[in-house]
C-alpha cells in the first residue's frame, strides 16, 4: 500500500516535464552559479578593478603608478583627466572597486597614498593596499629603503655622512636592478592537507543548494494531500480500511527518494567539474544525504498536512523555505552573518546540512563530527512525520 | 426470502455545534438493492454518509454496516466503497494504473490485485480505455471509472455520492446500467443524488431528506401511485407570458407555475382534460404553444410532500 503511494507520487514527477526540469536540472544549475560566484570570493581570484591618479608627478609616482598599471593582478587604469577628483567620481559611480590616488612623492614622509573605497565594497581598500605593497616591495624596492631611512632617522639620532653615502649607494642598485630588493619573508604559507582553492565554498553551496532545493521539493510534493483532499480521493480512502496512514508514508518515502537522487544529481556536478571528493567519501556522504531528505519530507509533510488549502500551503512553504534557508545558510554564507544570527542558524535543517557536508567533504572530519548532524535532521523528519500522520487523523 | 440489511441506520441525529443537521433518520439498505437518498442542499446526506463511511461518530443514534459500526470497526469500513462526488482520481495516471493503486489502498493483496482490476473494468464497461490517462477520458467515462475505483475490493455496500453530475444523456445511460451490473453481483448500493429521474429510473426504493428528516420512503412507483392515483400530469407552456389577468385565468383553471412558463395540473381525465383545456385557453387568447399529459414523476411527488409539509 505504501508502495502504491510512492508509485503514484513517481509518476506524477516523471510525467510532468516541468516538474522533472524544477527537480533535477535547476538545482546543479544553481549550485554552479553558486559555485562561480562565492568559489571565487576567496580573495585570490578576486582582480580588482583601480582607478589611479597621479597627482604628485614626481619621477617616483609616475614609477609606481606605472607599477600598478602593469600588475596582472588588478585590472588597473589611469584616469582621465589624470586627478583624485576623477579617481573619487568613478569609485562612486561604481565604475571602479577601489581608487588610488598618489598626492606626493612616494619616497617622502607621511601618506602620499589615498585608497578611495565605497563601505558597500569594504573588502576593496584592504586588497588594494595590500597589492600597492606588494608592488612597492617587489617594483620599487629603492623607493621603500628611502622611506624606512626616512622614517628611522629619527629614531637612531640621525645618520653620519658615511652611512647616508652608503645607504644613497644602496638606493642607486636596487632602483637599477643590481641589488636583491628583499630577504625571505616573514611568513611562509601553509594550505591545510588535501584543500584546493575555492573547495571549502564549494563543498559549502553543493550542501546549502542541496538542502534548499530537498525542502523546496519536498514542499511541492506534499501539497498533493491538499490535492487528495480536495478531489474527494482523501475521502475515498478514508471510508476503507487503512485511512491515510499508508498515503501519508508513502508519500514520505518518495519524497526521500527525490531528495537524495537531487543531491546526487548536485553533487555529482560538485565532483565532476570542481573535484569535490564525494566518492571517496560515499558511505557517511549517503548517510547524511538520506538524513536532509528525511528532514526536508518530514518538514514539508508536517507542515503541509496541517494547511487546509493549496493556498495556504504555498504560501507557507515558501515563507518557511525562504526564512530557513536566509537563516540556515543557504543564500549567505553564515561566517558572513553577525553571531546571533548565526547562533540562530542552528535552529534551521540548512545549517546542520550543510555542517554535516563540510565536516566530511572538506574538512575529512571524524564520523563523531557529523553524529549530531545526523540525529538532529532524523529528529526533524521523523516529527514531521509524527506530525502529519496525527494531522490526517484529526482530518479523519 | 428477505436478506439482512448489509446496512441499519437508527434515529440518526447529527449537530454541528448548535445547528442540527440529522433529526432522527431510519435507514436500512439490503444486498442487490439499489437505495436512492434523495433531498436539496442542506438536507443532511452529505452528514449522513460521512457517518456510515465512519468519518465521525454521530451525537446520537447508530449506524451498522452488516452488525459493525463503521466508526469503529475497520472490518465494517473494509465492506463499504465510496464513489465520492469528485472524480476521486489521479489525473495524470491511466484507467489501469488508478485500479491498481486504488486496490492496494483498499486492501486488496498484490495476488488478487489483476483479477479485481479487470472484473472492475468489466462490470463499468471501461475495459476499452484501460491504458488511457484519466484527464483525458470524458465525463461519462471518469465517473464510471471513479466507480471501478470503488468496488476493486468487492465491497457488500457501494454508495454514489451524485454518480450523474456533468453526465450527458447518452453516458447517463451507460451509467444506468453499470449500476444495475453491480446491483446484480449482489452488492447493495446506496445512491446520493439531486436527480430525481435517475432515480426513478433506477432505484428500488427511494428517500427523501429534508431538513435532517426523513419525510418519504418507498418504492418510487409505488409512492407515485399512492399521491397521484390515476391523476396524470398535464404541463403546459404558453407562447407569452400571462399578464394579471392571464394569471388569474390560469389560476382558476388550477394551472400552478413550473418552471419558465410551463404551468401544469393533474387530472384523472388526462388526454380529455387536456384537449379541453387547449380549446379553453384558446378561446381566452392565450394560445398554447405545447401541451403535454405524462405520468407523475418523483419531482411531482417531491414537489407535493414539500407543499404538504410547508402547509402543516
Amino acid at each position: 500500500m505504501i508502495l502504491a503511494m510512492f508509485r503514484v507520487m513517481a509518476l506524477a514527477l516523471w510525467r510532468d516535464r516541468g516538474a522533472l526540469v524544477m527537480t533535477f536540472l535547476l538545482p546543479p544549475l544553481v549550485f554552479l552559479i553558486f559555485s562561480a560566484v562565492f568559489a571565487g570570493a576567496t580573495g585570490e581570484d578576486v582582480k580588482l578593478k583601480l582607478a589611479i591618479a597621479d597627482d604628485a608627478r614626481t619621477p617616483a609616482s609616475r614609477r609606481l603608478a606605472d607599477a600598478l598599471l602593469r600588475d596582472p593582478d588588478l585590472r588597473a587604469e589611469r584616469t582621465v583627466p589624470d586627478a583624485g577628483a576623477r579617481v573619487r567620481a568613478l569609485v562612486k559611480a561604481g565604475r571602479a572597486d577601489a581608487g588610488l590616488i598618489i598626492r606626493a612623492d612616494p619616497a617622502a614622509s607621511g601618506s602620499p597614498i589615498i585608497v578611495v573605497s565605497d563601505p558597500s565594497r569594504a573588502v576593496a581598500a584592504p586588497l588594494t593596499m595590500a597589492r600597492a605593497q606588494q608592488v612597492l616591495a617587489r617594483d620599487m624596492p629603492d623607493i621603500l629603503l628611502a622611506r624606512t631611512l626616512v622614517e628611522t632617522a629619527p629614531a637612531v639620532g640621525g645618520f653620519t655622512r658615511r652611512q647616508t653615502a652608503a645607504a644613497a649607494a644602496a638606493m642607486n642598485s636596487l632602483a637599477e636592478g643590481r641589488a636583491v630588493a628583499v630577504g625571505p619573508s616573514l611568513f611562509v604559507r601553509e594550505d591545510i592537507s588535501g584543500a584546493r582553492k575555492g573547495g571549502g565554498a564549494i563543498a559549502y553551496y553543493a550542501g546549502a543548494v542541496s538542502i534548499l532545493f530537498a525542502l523546496f521539493s519536498a514542499m511541492t510534493g506534499a501539497l498533493s494531500l491538499i490535492d487528495e483532499r480536495h478531489s474527494g480521493i482523501a475521502d475515498r480512502i478514508l471510508a476503507g480500511t487503512r485511512g491515510m496512514g499508508p498515503v501519508v508514508t508513502g508519500k514520505f518515502l518518495f519524497l526521500i527518494a527525490q531528495g537524495v537522487v537531487q543531491a546526487m544529481a548536485i553533487f555529482a556536478t560538485a565532483e565532476l567539474i570542481y573535484g569535490v571528493p564525494v566518492l571517496g567519501h560515499i558511505a557517511p556522504w549517503l548517510i547524511t544525504t538520506i538524513a536532509a531528505s528525511t528532514c526536508a519530507a518530514g518538514l514539508a509533510l508536517g507542515i503541509v498536512a496541517f494547511c487546509k488549502t493549496r493556498d495556504q500551503g504555498q504560501m507557507l512553504s515558501t515563507f518557511i523555505i525562504l526564512i530557513l534557508a536566509a537563516v540556515g545558510g543557504s543564500m549567505v554564507p553564515r561566517f558572513l552573518m553577525p553571531p546571533w544570527l548565526q547562533m540562530a542558524g542552528w535552529a534551521t535543517p540548512h545549517a546542520w546540512t550543510i555542517e554535516a557536508y563540510q565536516s566530511i567533504l572538506w574538512r575529512d572530519a571524524g564520523l563523531s563530527a557529523v553524529y549530531p548532524a545526523w540525529a538532529v535532521l532524523l529528529a526533524i523528519g521523523l516529527a514531521g512525520l509524527l506530525l502529519a500522520h496525527l494531522a490526517t487523523r484529526l482530518v479523519r | 426470502m428477505i436478506d439482512r440489511p448489509i446496512l441499519n441506520v437508527w434515529g440518526a441525529e447529527h449537530r454541528y455545534g448548535t445547528r442540527k443537521v440529522l433529526r432522527g433518520v431510519d435507514l436500512a439498505v439490503r444486498p442487490g438493492e439499489i437505495y436512492a437518498l434523495l433531498g436539496p442542499n442542506g438536507a443532511g446526506k452529505s452528514t449522513l454518509v460521512g457517518a456510515i463511511c465512519g468519518r465521525f461518530k454521530l451525537t446520537g443514534g447508530e449506524v451498522a454496516l452488516d452488525g459493525l459500526d463503521p466508526f469503529v470497526s475497520p472490518l465494517a469500513r473494509a465492506r463499504l466503497g465510496l464513489a465520492p462526488q469528485e472524480i476521486a482520481l489521479y489525473g495524470h495516471m491511466t484507467v489501469r494504473e488508478n485500479l491498481e493503486v486504488f486496490g492496494r489502498l483498499s486492501g486488496v493483496t498484490r495476488r488478487d490485485l489483476g483479477a479485481s482490476v479487470e472484473r472492475a473494468l468489466r462490470l463499468t464497461l471501461t475495459s476499452d480505455r484501460e491504458h488511457v490517462l484519466v484527464r483525458h477520458l470524458s465525463g461519462g467515462y471518469r465517473r464510471r471509472v471513479n466507480i471501478a475505483a470503488a468496488i476493486l475490493h468487492q465491497p457488500r455496500l457501494l454508495i454514489l455520492d451524485e454518480p450523474t453530475v456533468g453526465v450527458d444523456i447518452d453516458a447517463r445511460e451507460a451509467l444506468d446500467a453499470v449500476i444495475r451490473n453491480l446491483r446484480d453481483t449482489g452488492a447493495a448500493v446506496l445512491i446520493v443524488t439531486h436527480d430525481l429521474d435517475q432515480a426513478s429510473v433506477l432505484a428500488d426504493r427511494v428517500g427523501f431528506l429534508r431538513e435532517g428528516r426523513k419525510i418519504l420512503e418507498g418504492a418510487p412507483r409505488a409512492l407515485i401511485e399512492q399521491a397521484f392515483g390515476q391523476e396524470m400530469e398535464i404541463l403546459v407552456q404558453l407562447e407569452n407570458e400571462p399578464d394579471i389577468d392571464g394569471q388569474g385565468i390560469l389560476a382558476a383553471e388550477r394551472l400552478e407555475r413550473r418552471e419558465g412558463n410551463f404551468w401544469s395540473r393533474f387530472d384523472t381525465s388526462g388526454y380529455q382534460a387536456a384537449a379541453k383545456l387547449d380549446r379553453r385557453l384558446r378561446s381566452l387568447g392565450m394560445t398554447p404553444r405545447e401541451i403535454r399529459v405524462r405520468a407523475p414523476s418523483l419531482q411531482n411527488l417531491f414537489s407535493l410532500v414539500a407543499d404538504w409539509r410547508r402547509a402543516a
